[in-house]
């Protein structure tokens, strides 16, 4: 595959389009036919393991997604290729914070769950 | 029969105007382009492309009411009034109705639209079997009219890199051929950005395509066979 496949975003969108409709099929069963969920509940399920990989499998496949999604909206519609380099530089860099951010809240809420 | 037709002459005017026209129809006038060349007996600046009128050419695609086809299998009744005809949008315009399809054809050269086999002849010729036979049906068929890539946004967004419709209909029609010996190079070739990955799935292309082919179809099996291949 070389460096300007475009089978290998074609594959990423599809699997992780795959993986998020996997994650809001889950929750909508869950909501629809599962008890009353409080905000604690929530929270304790995102601290343990099988929740805290859950939702960083729906973050990854999210931040992904997302990114192939804006860099074809890019490639479609902005031409000039300064503009384009800054649009992607920024759509990148603002995944890549709130990636981090995801990323900082799933560990300090297991974290303060061990201590607990 | 009313018709309203863009005009465009870069010697004489500045920007393109639609041109308002009243055609009486004669009993024998039964496709729009009867009624576009006898349009031209009134007017012979207007300009267009025709040659078989019986849709195997594809000279005569243009835009007819918003939607793309063929003139000459086009019936005249059926068309609301004014019937509004606009070069492909998206391609160049030379003059009213003539579109440059220079880099629609570069895109065809590029897929490399023959047989690539190195092997020695046989006797006679690289026979198929029935089943090999039918898997080019659906694609041989395209007359490269441009009705497709002309009513494709992403051929609208990047017409020099994509390849389009019609280009990746006829790339299919030589992946799929059992004599054919390029079928790796081809795919590789296709594995890219832009040249197959900038469709959208809009699927426009089967929409208009006054064969009746799908294109969107064609592309769909391509992205399978370089799926296959990885």
């Amino acid at each position: 595959m070389s460096l300007f496949s475009g089978q290998r975003a074609f594959v990423v969108q599809r699997v992780t389009a795959l993986a998020l409709l996997a994650y809001v099929a889950a929750s909508a069963l869950r909501l629809a036919f599962g008890p009353p969920l409080s905000f604690a509940h929530w929270q304790t399920w995102s601290t343990q393991p099988f929740g805290a990989t859950a939702l960083l499998v729906l973050a990854v496949a999210l931040f992904l997604h997302a990114w192939v999604g804006i860099r074809d909206v890019v490639l479609d519609y902005v031409h000039p290729a300064t503009l384009r380099l800054a649009v992607l530089g920024a759509a990148a860099a603002g995944l890549v914070a709130l990636a981090v951010w995801t990323l900082v809240i799933l560990t300090a809420h297991a974290i303060s769950h061990l201590s607990l | 029969m009313r018709f309203r037709i863009y005009r465009y002459n870069p010697e004489r005017h500045s920007k393109p105007v639609l041109q308002d026209y009243d055609l009486r129809i004669d009993s024998t006038d039964r496709m729009l382009l009867d009624a576009l060349v006898r349009l031209k007996e009134q007017d012979d600046s207007l300009s267009f492309r025709r040659s078989c009128r019986e849709g195997v050419c594809g000279s005569d695609a243009m835009n007819i009411n918003g939607r793309n086809g063929l003139a000459c299998v086009t019936p005249l009744k059926g068309l609301s009034e004014p019937v509004t005809l606009a070069p492909l949008p998206g391609f160049p315009v030379i003059r009213d109705l003539v579109v440059d399809m220079t880099q629609f054809f570069a895109h065809y050269r590029s897929i490399r639209p023959y047989l690539v086999n190195d092997e020695p002849l046989p006797d006679r010729e690289r026979l198929q079997s029935p089943e090999e036979r039918a898997r080019l049906d659906g694609l041989y068929e395209c007359i490269l009219c441009a009705c497709c890539s002309g009513f494709c946004p992403s051929y609208w967004w990047n017409p020099d890199k994509f390849i389009g419709p019609a280009g990746l209909l006829q790339a299919q029609r030589f992946i799929a051929d059992s004599r054919d010996r390029a079928t790796a190079e081809r795919l590789q070739f296709l594995d890219d950005v832009y040249r197959l990955y900038r469709c959208r799935t809009i699927m426009n292309c089967t929409e208009v395509c006054p064969k009746g082919l799908s294109p969107a179809r064609a592309i769909e099996k391509i992205k399978i066979a370089q799926l296959r291949r990885s």
